[in-house]
């Protein structure tokens, strides 16, 4: 396998002007990545973004925020209607081939422009047994909870104080929708939205663009003084109806940590995409995460769920904590579908010289 | 706001087709997979192994309770109006659990254990609504 | 019944809050209130973009206020089609019309456009200069909800021709659409 590194991230400002459009979210975030590696949009061999056109309800927008990535003269890319995180895994297959070294990836939705956020969700359901009852993302959250606190004995003032924690490592996150400190007596008096989950349990849905600059080899050495290497990555799904499986765990995660090779050296920090606070603690124990292991620094989606956006922020941050923090092996989650039904692990390395 | 809408008519093909047809009579169709385990609602394909699974068997329309999450305040999508508890229940019979609304009246019966069956609209058309909801079985 | 169930409906709608226009939209939209039409001229290129997007995406750089050229209110039509309505459910057309695509002068970029007035739809054709029938002051259209629709929205009711000699197709050989 070639070696691969991301060797810049870009979030795009929590706060953005009024009736901002995706393309001007995205275009300063993209040039932002490039130009922190000393990087143009001409020495991008391929581009792969991740959007979902459901969230505003157009047709083929993602065409339109091709711009952003400068798509003249033709440029070699491709788009996955999912979170970034799995068109970082197309780059990352990409430049295996050998024949390009630089990537650009980049995802982008607006959450915030549909009436229903659990409404429109819905659609990506089974149209037969599902989606016609409405049967929505916190809905099916909130039954892998009663699942997962039956399975471990863990109860609500321990999702609450994973949502404390979570609110509290978010303090120097500008990118967090809420962050500080928070009394967890003061969490568990607000009321349910479906039990046993409170809206606090649900990471706030937000308008957000990102980008991720990969590249392959020796060329990644001469652009970033300390990139982070895709040791290992891979994706796995658990069948999609709710009723045929085990909630309280999660098979795919497991599969593709495995393959990933998170128990080969294991990690330090684990950015995990938990939507909902019981899914870190399905996730921890798939992936074999124990108390060593600093998850979500960040805050992670319960800070902040910028849709189809998030997975690719947590490699991005698992990429900070390389780059900027110096550490040698951490591990970013993305996730897709009703209760964690499909799972991306990316294991990313700090290799000193 | 403005209002995207899309009336779709899908095909149901043989298996999901069986189920529904099931409904519209008031029955309860599942399918038996290789391996021996019964699945409501039921797939074509067996999602452990990837085997088609064609053979259908008729479930009863009460069973368990696995699962249940009680809603305070329901979308205007969901299938009912009043607060609800969606439930994965498994039905006498089957060996996967079958997610709808429990009409169970009050957070405290929304418990995994509790017994229930269908109670079926006044009319049936072959519709995953042909369940109106859960009930509590009476004891 | 004893048919099998061959097919299941699903009526699916789906809700979404009216965008909100961009700064840039509304700017736009108050110089038409006033008659004027403007663009943005891109600093790299020299391209100019009308309506104007905030950037260049030839350039891709970020096009501002200080970018801001001032359009005519006439040019030349590039390409056209004659579109026959479909009464489909909803359809407010019933008589043939020209759907057009603009070039006004100053600008490198097309808009689409439909109201052509003082001219047979046989007569119309690639080259023919026209210019706006402006709607009166105060029927320009809302600034607070920036331009929606075709071309300049209700700012200009329609296009007429100006009697100008018709421009050459291989002037135009880089502005069709």
């Amino acid at each position: 396998m070639r070696d691969v590194a991301i060797v810049a991230f870009a979030q795009a400002p929590l706060e953005q002007e009024p009736g901002q459009t995706e393309t001007l979210m995205l275009l300063p975030t993209i040039t932002e990545a490039l130009t922190t590696v000393g990087l143009t949009r001409r020495d991008v061999g391929f581009t792969c973004s991740g959007s979902a056109d459901y969230l505003t309800g157009g047709t083929f927008t993602f065409v339109q925020m091709l711009e952003a990535a400068g798509a003249w003269p033709p440029i070699s890319e491709s788009h996955v209607e999912m979170d970034g995180a799995w068109a970082l895994y197309e780059a990352w297959v990409r430049l295996q081939h050998g024949d390009v070294d630089v990537a650009l990836v980049f995802a982008s939705g607006r959450a915030t422009a549909g009436a229903s956020l659990r409404e429109t969700l819905t659609f990506q359901l089974d149209p037969y047994y599902l989606a016609p009852i409405g049967a929505d993302y916190v809905s099916l959250a909130a039954l892998q909870a009663q699942a997962v606190l039956e399975h471990t004995g863990r109860t609500e003032k321990d999702l609450a104080q994973i949502v404390a924690q979570r609110r509290r490592d978010a303090a120097g996150n500008p990118h967090a929708a809420v962050s500080g400190d928070v009394g967890v007596d003061e969490l568990l008096r607000n009321d349910y939205v479906v039990a046993p989950l409170r809206t606090h349990d649900i990471g706030p849905a937000v308008d957000g663009a990102a980008a991720v600059v990969l590249v392959a080899g020796d060329r990644a050495r001469e652009v970033c003084d300390r990139p982070a290497w895709i040791a290992g990555i891979d994706h796995r799904a658990d069948p999609h109806y709710p009723g045929v499986r085990d909630l309280a765990q999660s098979r795919s995660t497991a599969v593709a940590g495995a393959r990933a090779g998170v128990a080969d050296g294991g990690v330090e920090v684990a950015e995990l995409t938990a939507v909902c606070s019981p899914e870190e603690i399905v996730l921890a124990e798939a992936l074999g995460l124990d108390d060593s292991v600093t998850i979500n620094p960040s805050g992670g989606a319960l800070v902040a769920n910028p849709v189809m956006v998030t997975g690719l922020v947590r490699i991005g941050e698992a990429f900070r904590q390389v780059h900027d923090h110096g550490r040698r092996r951490v591990l970013g989650h993305a996730s897709s579908g009703p209760c964690l039904q499909q799972n991306l692990v990316c294991v990313l390395e700090g290799r000193d010289a | 706001m403005w209002k995207l809408e899309f009336p779709y008519r899908r095909s149901v093909g043989p298996v999901i087709g069986a189920f529904l047809t099931g409904l519209r009579d008031r029955r309860v169709i599942g399918v038996r997979t290789a391996g021996g385990r019964v699945m409501v609602p039921p797939f074509e394909y067996d999602p452990e192994t990837g085997e088609p699974a064609s053979e259908m068997v008729d479930v009863a329309s009460a069973g368990v309770v696995e699962r249940a999450a009680w809603v305070p305040e329901p979308l205007r999508t969901h299938p009912l109006d009043r607060p609800f508890a969606w439930a994965l229940v498994r039905l006498d019979g089957a060996d996967t659990a079958l997610l709808h609304a429990f009409d169970c009246g009050s957070a405290d019966r929304a418990t995994a254990g509790t017994r229930v069956r269908i109670r079926w609209r006044a009319e049936t058309v072959g519709h995953l609504s042909d369940i109106e909801c859960f009930e509590p079985e009476p004891a | 019944m004893t048919d099998p169930v061959q097919f299941m409906s699903h009526h699916t709608a789906v809700e979404y809050a009216v965008p909100e226009p961009s700064r840039l939209g509304v700017h736009f939209a108050e110089q038409l209130a006033r008659a004027r039409i403007i663009g943005h001229k891109c600093p790299q290129c020299g391209k100019v973009y009308v309506p104007p997007r905030g950037y260049c995406p030839l350039c891709v750089v970020e096009t501002t206020a200080a970018n801001e050229v001032e359009i005519a209110d006439r040019g030349v039509i590039t390409t056209f089609s004659v579109i026959t309505p479909l009464q489909y459910q909803g359809q407010k057309e019933t008589e043939d019309y020209v759907q057009a695509t603009l070039l006004l002068d100053g600008s490198d970029t097309t808009l689409m456009v439909t109201g052509l007035e003082g001219i047979a739809i046989a007569d119309v054709r690639t080259g023919l200069r026209v210019e706006a029938v402006w709607a009166p002051e105060g029927e320009r259209g809302s600034v607070s909800t920036g331009i929606r629709g075709v071309g300049l929205g209700d700012a200009v009711k329609s296009w007429r021709p100006t009697g100008e000699p018709d421009v050459s197709r291989d002037a135009l050989a880089e502005h069709i659409l």
